[in-house]
């Protein structure tokens, strides 16, 4: 029987490396009518299949790779798709979203969503081509980093293949490896590359020839024109077209929250040298983009002198920027665009490396670590040699470059003698470039994001100065001016847990968080107008309804960390953020106050306030009866419940 | 002979000239329906790649039911759907690697520039050039 709703393809692909087979899953009514799709999906299964208390690199956890009702259509930005799986780095949810063009033509194929199960004896790649799917040898491939390894399934399968695969460094399972598609787009943070390297699954390269069908075509074309000409003429999203996220280097600065010497401080005293001007004059070849985007964002960046002479990529984007650079003091470019290039080649997670490397050089200011330790290396700040050569020996965990790999927080128990106050992490999960000080909520999202110190799934952006008039709209006029003031926790909460239901959505779709997120461009109102004239689903067309579906995914996330021990108290920050006043800038004297935000957001989501658990009556409300069970009967839901 | 130019170097490769053209041509939202190709060349070169209407077009010569027929006034080829089947030996021959098979119905197919692609390129990069132009065209 066909698939009910338009959009979808109606299958999911089943593989079991152990088994040696594929099955192919028909998509229920019921699943999409209450995940939407993506992550929605990723969360609903995951959390069905997984039990609590396996290891991330053993042959129990599962991959998830998927898409949405969107994927592959003309709405703009909705060529994205993402993965999930229990995260080696941090032991809970880890979920990983990736630009490129493999998510639609995933969709071509034929399928929403791959689940990949056990492990393989040996290294394979999937080759999915519309109906033959197989499982195929890789022996050939494994040890080349995803640069060679693309090239080499190009000429093996087919050159218009769509290929996402690991590097050395997801071999090697170090534990925020990440997973690339089309050379230099990531699936970064939360180490899913590793959990394809534990399985020893090097590559899945997908073609298809199919379409993708819409309820109503006329409406979905002209609503997604609409959409595609908001975003061309808004002034931000004209300004990522030109910079891409480097434009974010400015911004920071301008308000202090530039991340520097691993979150000691914001303000980077070089920040002209790495600024979107300096970037796209001296360095840009060219735009790229990911699929029916008009945004535009991915710049081909090269650099004509110096030691690193020679490098091409797309990127380094902003945070990538924060990481090798500014957080590690360093504020020559080609050695980060460098850097990014090793990341690509190697399959890390630039966030996790260069922040665990700022944790590092920090612990060496401070004489916690010698030469001696790190092989000789000078690790003063803001040395480039020595952040390369770290970057080779976390891929190939060699020497210290073991150490690392574990995460900063792992690798700080291990070095001991108080290097664990400058491991800044939640839930083992590297902060990312942003620092709660100078913009309040992100302090909560950080503390309470469901995969860690992530700075997707509900950084505000509009609780800033100059987004008053969104801000109004979205929560209220009487809510200003506290509500876009930075420094107080006023509101923070609201904005954070609204947020939060509305990304969710965005991340079943799966749509980017460029001008969803920032710039304000589309928002929870236009994905009410697209998914029923996309599936042919009224009840999609109520926000009401999606919020709910949001709410149920982030719940059904935090049920499924409530049952790896998550509670309260890891809803936390480093103390450098809630004790060390911020040193310098605008937000000089600044720390985050996350008790009294963490209390009202806990209020507002119906959580329990000792424990951070959801409360069973929450669970209910949103159909999770059977989540509130087995919380109940594992003795989470009990005011008693141990903290 | 007309036909359809972009500069590899302003092209980003966001295929929606393939997603569009699949719409335009059959009311359906899927590139390789689509007439024209965004070839991606690493590292950084993406070029839309279609029909250049050669002048001695060697698919006609080929071609062994005479699917494809030449437009006198325009100089243009065009491919006759209910003609063709689908041998393929168009596709190679043609030294552009602009003709491609139809997914479903086995039958060759390549631009007809019908131009709406242009319309809708994000970064106005597609142009339908005429060859004498070629040498005042900034590249």
């Amino acid at each position: 029987m066909r698939f009910p709703y338009k959009g979808y393809a109606g299958q999911i692909l089943r593989v079991n490396l152990i088994k040696q087979t594929v099955k192919k899953q028909a998509l229920t009514k019921k699943m999409a009518r209450g995940y939407i799709g993506g992550s929605g999906f990723a969360a609903r299964m995951l959390y069905d299949e997984i039990d609590p208390g396996i290891d991330p690199l053993g042959p129990e956890n599962k991959i998830f790779m998927g898409t949405g009702p969107l994927t592959g259509t003309f709405w703009p930005s909705s060529g994205r798709y993402m993965f999930a799986a229990k995260s080696p780095l941090t032991g809970i949810w880890g979920e990983s979203h990736s630009g490129g063009h493999l998510g639609p033509e995933l969709k071509y194929a034929g399928y929403d969503a791959v689940i990949v199960e056990g492990r393989a004896e040996k290294p394979v790649y999937l080759r999915i081509e519309n109906e033959e799917v197989e499982i195929r040898d890789a022996s050939h491939l494994w040890g080349k980093d995803t640069h060679e390894t693309t090239r080499t399934l190009h000429e093996d399968i087919d050159k218009e293949a769509q290929i996402a695969c690991i590097g050395p460094a997801g071999e090697n399972l170090v534990r925020y490896a990440s997973i690339i598609t089309n050379l230099y787009r990531a699936a970064g943070r939360a180490g899913i590359g590793a959990v394809m390297g534990s399985k020893k699954l090097k590559a899945i390269a997908v073609r298809g020839t199919r379409s993708v069908e819409v309820a109503d075509l006329d409406r979905f074309m002209e609503l997604s024109e609409e959409a595609h000409w908001r975003i061309l003429s808004h002034p931000q999203a004209q300004a990522m077209s030109r910079y891409g996220t480097p434009l974010l280097v400015g911004y920071k600065q301008t308000i202090g929250e530039l991340p520097t010497k691993n979150h000691q401080t914001g303000v980077f005293p070089n920040a002209e040298a790495l600024s979107a001007e300096t970037i796209r004059k001296n360095y840009w070849a060219k735009t790229r983009s990911c699929f029916a985007c008009r945004t535009m964002c991915k710049k081909i960046n090269t650099s004509r002198t110096g030691p690193y002479a020679g490098t091409l990529c797309e990127g380094p984007e902003y945070e990538t920027i924060m990481a090798f650079g500014t957080n590690c003091y360093n504020a020559d470019y080609p050695s980060i665009l460098y850097a990014n290039l090793l990341c690509d080649k190697y399959g890390l997670d630039t966030i996790s490396t260069g922040c665990t490397i700022a944790f590092l050089m920090e612990c060496y200011e401070n004489g916690i670590i010698n030469k001696r330790d790190v092989e000789g290396t000078d690790l003063s700040w803001g040395k480039p040699d020595a952040i390369i050569a770290l970057i080779h020996k976390i891929a190939k965990r060699e020497g210290i470059g073991n150490f690392l790999a574990e995460g900063s927080y792992r690798a700080a128990e291990k070095i001991g003698k108080g290097a664990e106050k400058y491991a800044l992490h939640v839930k083992k999960m590297e902060i990312s470039g942003q620092d709660g000080r100078t913009h309040r909520s992100i302090g909560l999202s950080h503390a309470t994001a469901s995969r860690g110190a992530d700075h997707l799934r509900s950084l505000v952006t509009v609780d800033q100065l100059g987004y008053e008039e969104v801000a109004a709209r979205r929560w209220g006029s009487d809510k200003l001016p506290d509500v876009c003031d930075p420094y107080t926790e006023k509101w923070k909460a609201l904005v954070v847990k609204t947020t939060e239901d509305v990304y969710a959505v965005r991340d079943c779709l799966v749509q980017c968080w460029y001008c969803v997120s920032w710039p304000p461009v589309l928002w929870i109102e236009d994905f009410a107008n697209i998914l029923p004239a996309a599936t042919g689903e009224p009840s999609f067309g109520k926000i009401d309804e999606l919020l709910l579906i949001g709410s149920r995914i982030v719940n059904l996330e935090r049920c499924f960390n409530a049952r790896e021990g998550i509670t309260r108290k890891d809803d936390s920050l480093p103390e450098r953020f809630l004790k060390e006043p911020m040193p310098d800038g605008p937000g000089k004297g600044q720390v985050v106050n996350l008790k009294v935000m963490l209390d009202e957001y806990y209020e507002l989501r119906g959580w329990s306030l000792e424990s951070g658990i959801p409360k069973k009556e929450t669970l209910e409300k949103l159909g999770l009866h059977q989540e509130a069970g087995k919380l109940e009967a594992m003795g989470k839901l009990s005011r008693n419940c141990v903290v | 002979m007309p036909y359809l130019y972009a500069d590899p170097l302003e092209c980003t490769g966001c295929r929606i000239c393939e997603l569009l053209c699949s719409f335009y041509h059959e009311r359906v939202l899927n590139p390789k329906k689509a007439r024209l190709r965004v070839v991606r060349l690493e590292p950084g070169i993406d070029t839309p790649i279609a029909c250049r209407h050669c002048e001695k077009p060697r698919c006609v010569e080929v071609c062994p039911v005479e699917a494809i027929k030449v437009v006198r006034k325009t100089g243009m080829s065009f491919i006759d759907e209910r003609k063709c089947v689908g041998c393929r030996l168009c596709a190679e021959a043609c030294p552009y690697g602009a003709i491609f098979l139809h997914p479903d119905k086995q039958v060759a197919i390549k631009c007809t520039l019908c131009g709406l692609c242009v319309k809708h390129c994000p970064v106005q990069c597609l142009k339908i050039v005429e060859e004498e132009k070629i040498v005042g065209l900034q590249v």
